[in-house]
């Protein structure tokens, strides 16, 4: 076995960071890319405008830049927001910008954009003659939307969103850069210390590509799930 | 008499698509019970003028008074639309659509499909929805083809199942969007017959239609649209027997 030298625990701890870490940023990805799909596709020119330009700004610019970006100018922004209240208004408040909620927020606006262009293509893959049925029975945008524009939409989707979900998984590794205490952080901190990088870099190499397949068994799973009804017709044996 | 409002009653409608006008005053009253068949060439408007009827398309001018209650429209930088949508989602769970392509949910199986709109869209409970589209399915024959994806169903199948779906709302009227089109031609006389039971049994349909022999045999009133307008309507036997325009007769008549 390898011997982690202590750290053991604490990698442990940072594997559960980066676990945390991806799933709320997958969520939060998720809900904006639904929306700004939904922003993209509607008649509204503001809106369509809007989404355009999130998915634009934040498609040609590097993670890494935009998550410095949003830690230090985010961190930035609130301070001018404190200390404008605190001379105007005389109300002292602080708020430090905590690094998991800034990781959160940066990695769910990254591939929110991401999302946006797969949903959205999800969406328009969906058959017309499927909508035209719900809306000539009398289903609302709404009900359509829950009954059949969505569990539709997701055997388009899911290969993209799967594809996401991995490169947001390693996308995680970044935020090391911003103080946030995950399994790299704290494996680089083990080399440093102990002069012995792959004891520590070849855990966490295993660790991702165990999370890794797991997802890729749960996406296999969804995608079987969402495909129900499409596959060919001899597959079911009548 | 018995003085009950008219299932469905269109008054001068007209659509157009940009400059192009492709319904150009359309009027159509159906009483209770009749049959009502569009027939026309290919481009005449009379799949349009049914998509009207239930809104799927957004007519520019006219009336549309669904069991004595009129739709009512508003302007807006899109043009004409319904000005209360809650009205539309009400008026369209009383006219019952089927498809010339089915549209049967892919993801749902066939019985999911019958119970759908009952129950989400009519608040049916469920088991009753369940029930009721049971007996359905065994009326059009595919009682055991309940639990399969319309994927594993032949087009006639599919049909079947689309129109078991439409009864299924207890509509007012059904609108019937050239359901024969799609399907092998010996798939045909199936549906035909599902369709002439319903007729028999009192249903007020409309139905777009090339199947003159249907048309012919089944409806009380027969409409040939030719560019938008209504060339000729009245009885089968003197629109059908006896043509009396020249355009008409051509389109009548045998092919080679």
């Amino acid at each position: 076995m390898i011997d982690l030298q202590g750290y053991g625990p604490r990698l442990l701890e940072g594997a559960l960071v980066t676990i945390e870490l991806a799933l709320l940023s997958l969520v939060v990805a998720i809900i904006l890319g639904l929306l700004t799909a939904s922003a993209k596709m509607s008649r509204s020119w503001l809106l369509h405008k809007i989404g355009t330009l999130y998915t634009t700004i934040i498609r040609g610019v590097p993670d890494l830049v935009l998550m410095l970006l949003l830690f230090f100018g985010g961190q930035i922004g609130i301070n001018m927001i404190t200390d404008w209240l605190y001379d105007r208004f005389d109300i002292d408040i602080f708020i430090n910008v905590n690094e998991f909620a800034a990781g959160v927020i940066t990695i769910g606006l990254i591939f929110g954009a991401y999302m946006a262009e797969t949903f959205r293509g999800a969406f328009m893959a969906v058959d017309n003659g499927q909508i035209e049925a719900g809306r000539a029975y009398g289903m609302s945008e709404r009900l359509m939307f829950r009954r059949i524009r969505f569990p539709q939409m997701m055997r388009h989707a899911l290969p993209g969103l799967s594809n996401n979900w991995m490169v947001l998984l390693k996308t995680t590794a970044l935020v090391s850069i911003i103080g946030l205490t995950d399994m790299v952080r704290v494996a680089a901190e083990a080399s440093k210390a102990t002069h012995e990088p792959f004891t520590f870099l070849i855990p966490v190499a295993i660790i991702y590509l165990l999370i890794a397949s797991v997802s890729e068994w749960i996406f296999a799973r969804l995608q079987k799930r969402y495909n129900v009804g499409f596959g060919e017709a001899d597959e079911w044996n009548n | 008499m018995v003085d009950t409002p008219l299932p469905l009653e269109v008054r001068d409608l007209k659509k157009r698509f940009g400059d192009n006008e492709v319904l150009k005053g359309l009027s159509l009253q159906a009483r209770q019970g009749d049959v009502i068949t569009l027939i026309g060439a290919s481009g005449s408007g009379k799949s349009t003028f049914l998509r009207c009827m239930n809104l799927l398309e957004q007519p520019n001018e006219g009336e549309l008074i669904v069991h004595g209650e009129a739709i009512r429209f508003k302007e807006t930088r899109h043009g004409r639309e319904p000005a209360d949508w809650q009205q539309v989602v009400n008026m369209r769970a009383k006219l019952s659509m089927v498809f010339q392509n089915f549209n049967l949910w892919a993801h749902m199986t066939l019985l999911e499909n019958v119970i759908e709109a009952p129950v989400h869209v009519l608040k049916k409970p469920r088991k009753e929805a369940v029930e009721h589209g049971r007996a359905l399915l065994d009326r059009v024959g595919l009682l055991d083809r309940a639990d399969y994806y319309p994927a594993q169903m032949s087009g006639g199948q599919q049909q079947r199942g689309a129109i078991a779906r439409a009864l299924a709302m207890d509509p007012e009227v059904m609108l019937f969007d050239e359901p024969t089109s799609a399907l092998d031609p010996e798939l045909v006389g199936d549906v035909l017959k599902v369709m002439r039971d319903l007729a028999k049994e009192g249903r007020t349909m409309i139905v777009v239609t090339h199947e003159m022999a249907f048309a012919k045999d089944v409806s009380s009133q027969v409409m040939y649209l030719h560019q938008g307008m209504v060339e000729e309507a009245g009885p089968p036997a003197e629109v059908l027997g006896n043509p009396r325009s020249e355009r008409l007769k051509q389109f009548l008549a045998p092919k080679h």
